[in-house]
């Protein structure tokens, strides 16, 4: 202790009886953090201000006079603190007492139910009987607008949504209205979060079941759920994710901490384009032959004669047309193939862009950008070109005419005519849904999305962000990357790549831009690229 | 006690007594009827219930209020320390805080709506509904109540036809319940607007209501 004292920047302290050395400024809750002690806090929250009005992170500090809140109190040089002394039980225990006055006690048929601090700190300190013998009052619930409800009944006055809108997202639409056991979160009077592009951001930091979101509302129980960290797909910000998902489909995306992308946060937009992922008529089964032939075939036999065909047209011109929503591993791999088979004369990729960006002002760093689709920057490193217009039509002409092998990656072609492809020798279509202009595609290729594999992409920022398989792939349906890399290998020799970190593992030693990367290398947060290629 | 008659601005003596008149309390720099333009600075302003216009429809903070505003938000170091006394302004102005009127001390501070609504509604003294010419508050807190509060309340409202909070059909009497008025000394204490009416009983209440209606007609 008396050597940490001389340096100026930490402090060396005693938290239930384990000597912790913190920097200077640190809260006693985030020092017991780092001890893998939780105090129980419900109006803390990392990325808002800390008004320590809950009172129940409330820990004993030896030498003062009552128990402090945890939240604000700053770790000092030889402090002692209890979290789990008598007295800081005992307060939470009434503390917990009182937040259940008025509770409503409806956890079988609340969203938060199994997620809900609320549940789990009394189950763990609460009292078994509450006293209270008075009826409770009731609110019953408030549609906010946008994707929020609010159940006054189950709130328990933590603020944490008043200030995120104040603070973060700079728009102070939420309030306290009224005091006491009337007090009520509300906008004014009718005015709503309909407009508000972050609001859902309130659902997530809402500790208790008093926000929840509409389009979740009764879908799923919380342990039903898995979690699988991703990146979101809907914009080129590529915020960090968890994918919820119960039987194989989607039910909810959430922001996953990341403080040089996103924050705690994501956009309402981000957040509800989810349903694409769940949508089902895919293709399950390898295709092979034009139109009226076209023949549904096993993997081996269809790999099998593309193999031939690609063999022999060696030298060929070859046009690429990508897809942002594909990883760089599928795109990667893919350019790597048709550079293996022939000269590639083009290779582009269409995107969706909004009119203009939208930034959280708050966390600046988070921004709805222009471009709607997450690995915009990756397919610029791999080699692809943006074409079409904003709305992602138009811009194939010359891939629709092709002569030589035309491979299409996970653009869908909605707007191509049914000739599309007519005049090319060799057509392969890696896609998820079928389509009138894959009608002249030699082979059709069922691939996975993202929430299917392994994989990465780049942001705007230029940074690396690995996201990871959540769902198992309709039928017969595989990774790109997979594909792809089985045939590189039959073609150039050497062993096909057996994951995605293989996949990635050879762009690496091709792409100046990748080098030095892996998958183990980018790790949960992402790696960022050198500006020069970025 | 002194000889010196005791001439609490805000006192209306006990209910048998009625020796001030809501004229003479009007008028008192620190309770009643304002100045136009507020008095001292330090004042200006800073009480609630100075019921003066009644005027739903009025203009906000023009010509000497205008002025009386500015003072206010001159007072302090940001807009919203000076919430408040801009509330209690708008109020004497138009009588109670509409949602309108708290969207336009809104606009006026730079202030969110939904923080004017939310600080608007924490205190009791703002009047969220329009309300009577008197606004008849009894205290029901523990002292008043164990001698007979309920009973005054029940009172009030038999006498003026209304139920707690509403105005009666005439728009003279608006009856509501207080907490503690801090005259334990005197129960029932009831607050009728600027003046206290103290040692209430519920026999009372007819006297005092035909006493506020003969103000009414010296208007």
């Amino acid at each position: 202790m008396a050597d940490s004292s001389r340096r100026a920047d930490t402090v060396t302290l005693t938290i239930d009886g384990h000597e912790v050395n913190v920097p200077k400024g640190t809260s006693l809750l985030h020092a017991a953090e780092t001890l893998g002690i939780e105090v129980p806090h419900y109006c803390y929250h990392p990325g808002l201000s800390a008004p320590a009005q809950c009172r129940i992170c409330l820990v004993e500090v030896e030498g003062a006079p009552k128990l402090q809140p945890s939240c604000v109190t700053m770790a000092q040089d030889g402090q002692v603190v209890h979290t789990e002394s008598p007295s800081a039980k005992r307060m939470r225990q009434g503390v917990l007492e009182f937040y259940l006055v008025n509770h409503p006690l409806d956890c079988p048929i609340c969203d938060m139910s199994g997620e809900c601090k609320l549940q789990d700190y009394v189950f763990d300190e609460g009292r078994e009987q509450g006293r209270a013998r008075e009826p409770k009052r009731v609110f019953g619930r408030d549609d906010f607008g946008g994707d929020v409800l609010y159940y006054g009944d189950r709130c328990v006055m933590c603020t944490r949504c008043v200030r995120f809108m104040d603070e973060v997202a700079q728009d102070a639409r939420l309030t306290v209205v009224e005091r006491g056991d009337r007090a009520v979160i509300d906008t004014f009077f009718e005015s709503g979060l309909d407009d508000a592009s972050f609001a859902g951001n309130i659902v997530d930091i809402c500790p208790v079941g008093a926000l929840v979101s509409k389009d979740f509302l009764h879908k799923a129980r919380a342990w039903d759920l898995d979690h699988t960290p991703s990146i979101c797909p809907n914009c080129s910000q590529g915020c960090n994710i968890d994918l919820h998902a119960r039987d194989n489909l989607v039910q909810r995306l959430k922001p996953r901490e990341n403080q040089e992308v996103n924050g705690h946060w994501m956009c309402d937009y981000g957040r509800a384009n989810y349903e694409w992922i769940n949508r089902a008529g895919r293709i399950e089964s390898p295709g092979v032959g034009r139109g009226a032939k076209r023949r549904a075939a096993d993997w081996q036999t269809a790999l099998g004669s593309l193999l031939d065909r690609l063999r022999v047209s060696e030298g060929a011109g070859v046009r690429i047309v990508g897809s942002p929503f594909a990883s760089n591993e599928a795109l990667g791999t893919l350019h790597r193939l048709s550079r293996a088979v022939g000269t590639v004369t083009e290779s582009v990729f269409r995107c969706r862009r909004a009119e203009d960006e939208d930034p959280l002002p708050g966390f600046p760093l988070l921004v709805r950008q222009r471009d709607l689709a997450p690995n915009v920057d990756g397919a610029g490193i791999l080699g692809f070109e943006r074409a079409g217009s904003d709305d992602a039509t138009g811009g194939l002409g010359a891939a629709a005419s092709h002569d030589g092998i035309l491979f299409v990656l996970g653009d869908q072609l909605d707007d191509q005519p049914g000739d599309f492809g007519a005049d090319a020798s060799l057509y392969v279509y890696l896609g998820t849904f079928d389509s009138p202009a894959a009608r002249n595609a030699d082979f059709v290729l069922p691939v996975t999305t993202f929430t299917e594999e392994d994989g990465t992409f780049v942001n705007a920022q230029g940074r690396v962000q690995r996201f990871e398989q959540g769902l198992q792939a309709p039928g017969s349906a595989r990774p790109v990357w997979l594909v792809l890399g089985a045939l590189l290998a039959a073609l150039e020799g050497g062993n096909p790549p057996g994951s995605a970190a293989d996949a990635f593992a050879a762009l690496a030693s091709e792409y100046a831009a990748f080098a030095g990367l892996s998958h183990d290398a980018i790790g949960t947060t992402g790696a960022v690229l050198e500006p020069a290629h970025a | 006690m002194s000889d010196v008659p005791f001439r609490n601005p805000g006192w209306a003596g006990n209910t048998g007594e009625f020796d001030l008149s809501e004229a003479d309390v009007r008028g008192n720099a620190y309770a009643g009827e304002r100045p136009l333009d507020g008095g001292h600075p330090s004042t200006s302003a800073s009480y609630p219930f100075m019921l003066v216009a009644r005027n739903p429809g009025a203009p906000l903070f023009e010509g000497p209020y205008q002025a009386r505003f500015e003072k206010i938000r001159g007072r302090y170091p940001t807009a919203r320390a000076a919430l408040l006394p801009a509330l209690n302004l708008a109020q004497e102005i138009r009588g109670h805080v509409s949602p309108e009127t708290m969207d336009e001390v809104a606009a006026l501070l730079g202030l969110s709506s939904a923080y004017v609504r939310g600080v608007a509604t924490f205190y009791t003294m703002y009047n969220k509904r329009p309300v009577g010419r008197f606004l008849i508050q009894v205290c029901t807190n523990i002292s008043c109540n164990l001698c007979g509060a309920d009973e005054v309340l029940a009172a009030f409202l038999r006498h003026t036809d209304t139920e707690l909070g509403d105005t009666s059909t005439d728009g003279n009497f608006t009856v509501v319940e207080a907490e503690c008025l801090a005259a334990c000394g005197f129960p029932t204490c009831v607050q009728i607007n600027e003046r206290y009416f103290e040692d209430v009983a519920a026999g009372d209440v007819p006297d005092i209501l035909r006493r506020l209606t003969d103000e009414l007609k010296g208007d």
